[in-house]
Order: structure tokens, then C-alpha cells, then sequence
């Protein structure tokens, strides 16, 4: 049997520990919900915006003006990875998760990143720090985003994407023909999935994709999806004569760039999310194992502690016996 | 006619409408009932809305895109 002593003090710690992780569940759980609200917050916004873009390029299809460079498919010899992790640990599988599901990409396609030039960028501590033990360069890191990410700090990210894409960075700055994005696609409060998506060149059905999933699939947001008809490529017939300032390419061009940086916008939200639930999930594993291990501890601490008593007693009585 | 103001933080107005003038990188536009369709880019300024109710609003906006459709019917989504 243990030292009743050492059994005190450890009682003490895992009771300790057990409030702890308590609190940061509940907080976790409270920046979940936010989290998710923000996301839900811009769907109009974005749906809106991809139903224009779907108005736009049914009409470059009647006029056949050229497309804007990002929404152009072209030759793929540069590649750019990008991961999505959190700042900060403590959130059970999220990074984790993440990066192997980069390593499966990596191995699987071996084959075809052999002939191509690869870029990596980290979005979190997390992820710069699992780069750079695996000795990989990592071009640039995005990291401080915070517990809700804000437009103002998904700016810098998605320019720095579209200067490389568009290669109008400095002469001679790394450049790409495709951005891969690594990330965790918030399924519900108990449920997430690490994400492979391609961000460049822009593709509609991954738009509408990403939109799609600012909803999650179950939980208290659910229900309030409604579903939006919005078609790529329609008839062309359908098209109504549109007054476009300054002009259709300009719009488009711009339209385009706001596409991408709505996108990156929404996987880090969903990201945020996906980390706070994460957490939520990991901290309530924590405190129920504290509390199992303060029962037992208690229940030794108890023997223990009549152990000792019982052992005194018997002491004594010894003692008496042996006086009278 | 229908308006829709849409931030990627909230919706900045969604009702009926009587007037919408903002700022476009062509000049200063007014929309009224029955516009023609038109799709425009927004630079800084202040839109303002006059609702049926004849109350007005203003919104300032850095960004943002202007889209006039069929069915009296127009949206913007904007930046803040």
C-alpha cells in the first residue's frame, strides 16, 4: 500500500487538474459556438457572390472575352502547399489529423510532385513547427490568427498566394501554378475531417463546395441551410443583356480575387472551429479520466488511512495486553 | 425594389427599398424602381438607402460589387 501521505498529495494534483480542464472545456465550447456563427454569418455573402460569378462567365461565354489568369487552367510546374493548423496544443487530433492527411497526399502522389517544384506555407505555430522538424523550407508562416480569425488577417495570406500565382511578386520570388490547401472541415461538434482542397486556379464546384460546407451537417446550425440553385454553364440563351462598369474583365478579375480570399476566409474559420471543438472534445476526455483517477486515488487513500489506523489500534491493545 | 446589403460579417440591409446611391469606380450611381440590369464595382464611400418607409440608411463601405437584376431585384456584397 501507498504512503497515505504521497496519496494526499497526488488526490490533491488530479482534483487540480480536473478543474482545469473543466474550465477550458467550457471555454472551448463557448468559442466554438461563436466560431461557427461567424462562418454562418457570411454565407449570404458568399452565395451571393458565386451566383455573380455564375452570371459573369455565362456572359463571357456569349461575348468570348478572355478569362482572368486565376480562373485559367494551365501547365503545372510549381506547386504550392498550404496547411492550416492552430497556435496553440492541447486540442487532442486536430494537427495532427491534419498533417497526416498530408503526408497520405504527399506519399500517394509521389509520382506526379516528382517532376513539379514544390512551395510550402504554414497558416499556424503548429504547422510551421511540424514543417520545419520534417527539414522542409517553409516559404512563408501566417501565425497569431487568434481564437476567430478576421478579414484583416486573412489578407495578407491570400495576396501573397495570388502575387505568386500571378508571379508579379519580385523578379525572381518563388512563383506557382497551383495551391494545394490542407485543412480541417468542421462536420459537427463531435466530428471533423482533415480536407484536401485545390484553391488555384479557381474552380466552381469546389467554390460552391466550400460554401456548401460553411453549414455543418449536423448540430444546432443544421437546419437552417437552404438550398440555392446556382448553375455553372447554363444556357446561354437565359442570359439577360447586362450594363457591366468598367468592364466585364475588370469585374471578373476582381470578382475572382474576391472569390478566393472569401474562400481562404472560410477555411480558417472552419479551421478555428473545427480547433475549438476539437479542444472541447479533448479537455472532456481530460476531466472525466481525472475524475475516474480521483476515485480510485480516494478509495486507496481511504484503505490506506485504515490501514493505518487499524495498525495502531492493534499496537496498542498489544501494548496493554502485554502490561496487564 | 428588393435590396440586399451583404457583409462578410452580417447583413448590412436586406428589404424593400426606394433608393440606393453609392459610389462605383465609374462615378456615382442612383438606383430607383425598375433599374436596368447592371453589374458595377463599388470603391470607398458611403451608400445610402432610402427604405419604403422613407427612413434613410448609410453604410460605409471600402469594397465591394453592385449587381442590379431582373425582378427589381439588386445585391451588393461589400466590404467595411
Amino acid at each position: 500500500m501507498e504512503n497515505t501521505q504521497h496519496l494526499k498529495k497526488r488526490l490533491k494534483s488530479v482534483a487540480n487538474i480536473n478543474k482545469i480542464t473543466k474550465a477550458m472545456e467550457l471555454v472551448a465550447a463557448t468559442k466554438m459556438r461563436r466560431s461557427q456563427e461567424i462562418a454562418l454569418a457570411s454565407r449570404p455573402y458568399a452565395l451571393t457572390a458565386l451566383d455573380l460569378l455564375a452570371n459573369l462567365t455565362l456572359i463571357e461565354k456569349s461575348t468570348k472575352f478572355p478569362m482572368p489568369e486565376l480562373l485559367q487552367q494551365r501547365k503545372i510546374k510549381r506547386v504550392l502547399f498550404v496547411l492550416i493548423s492552430s497556435d496553440k496544443g492541447l486540442a487532442g487530433s486536430f494537427n495532427s489529423a491534419v498533417f497526416k492527411k498530408f503526408e497520405q497526399h504527399m506519399e500517394r502522389d509521389k509520382e506526379k510532385y516528382r517532376q513539379e517544384e514544390k512551395f510550402f506555407v504554414a497558416v499556424g505555430e503548429k504547422a510551421f513547427q511540424y514543417l520545419s522538424k520534417k527539414g522542409i523550407a517553409v516559404l512563408r508562416k501566417f501565425v497569431q490568427a487568434g481564437d476567430y480569425t478576421t478579414a484583416e488577417q486573412v489578407k495578407p495570406l491570400t495576396d501573397f498566394i495570388v502575387k505568386g500565382y500571378l508571379k508579379t511578386s519580385a523578379p525572381g520570388g518563388a512563383s506557382w501554378d497551383r495551391v494545394v490547401i490542407f485543412s480541417t472541415h468542421f462536420r459537427s461538434a463531435l466530428k471533423q475531417e482533415p480536407h484536401v482542397r485545390k484553391a488555384l486556379p479557381i474552380q466552381f464546384d469546389h467554390l460552391l463546395e466550400t460554401i456548401k460546407e460553411i453549414t455543418p451537417s449536423t448540430g444546432k446550425f443544421a437546419d437552417i441551410i437552404k438550398e440555392q440553385n446556382i448553375t455553372f454553364g447554363g444556357e446561354i440563351k437565359d442570359i439577360k443583356e447586362y450594363l457591366i462598369e468598367p468592364s466585364p474583365e475588370a469585374v471578373l478579375e476582381d470578382l475572382a480575387k474576391h472569390l478566393l480570399f472569401m474562400q481562404m476566409y472560410h477555411l480558417i474559420l472552419e479551421a478555428n472551429a473545427s480547433e475549438h471543438s476539437a479542444r472541447r472534445m479533448a479537455m472532456k476526455t481530460a476531466s472525466d479520466n481525472a475524475s475516474d483517477l480521483s476515485e480510485t486515488l480516494n478509495l486507496q487513500y481511504n484503505k490506506s488511512r485504515q490501514s493505518a489506523i487499524t495498525k495502531e489500534i492493534i499496537e496498542i491493545t498489544a501494548g496493554s495486553e502485554a502490561l496487564s | 425594389m428588393k435590396l440586399s446589403i451583404y457583409s462578410l460579417k452580417k447583413v448590412l440591409f436586406q428589404g424593400q427599398a426606394q433608393m440606393l446611391n453609392c459610389q462605383t469606380v465609374m462615378g456615382e450611381i442612383t438606383i430607383l424602381d425598375n433599374h436596368e440590369t447592371f453589374i458595377g464595382v463599388l470603391k470607398p464611400g458611403v451608400a445610402k438607402v432610402v427604405d419604403s418607409a422613407q427612413k434613410e440608411h448609410f453604410f460605409e463601405i471600402t469594397s465591394g460589387f453592385l449587381e442590379v437584376r431582373e425582378g427589381n431585384e439588386v445585391r451588393c456584397i461589400v466590404e467595411v
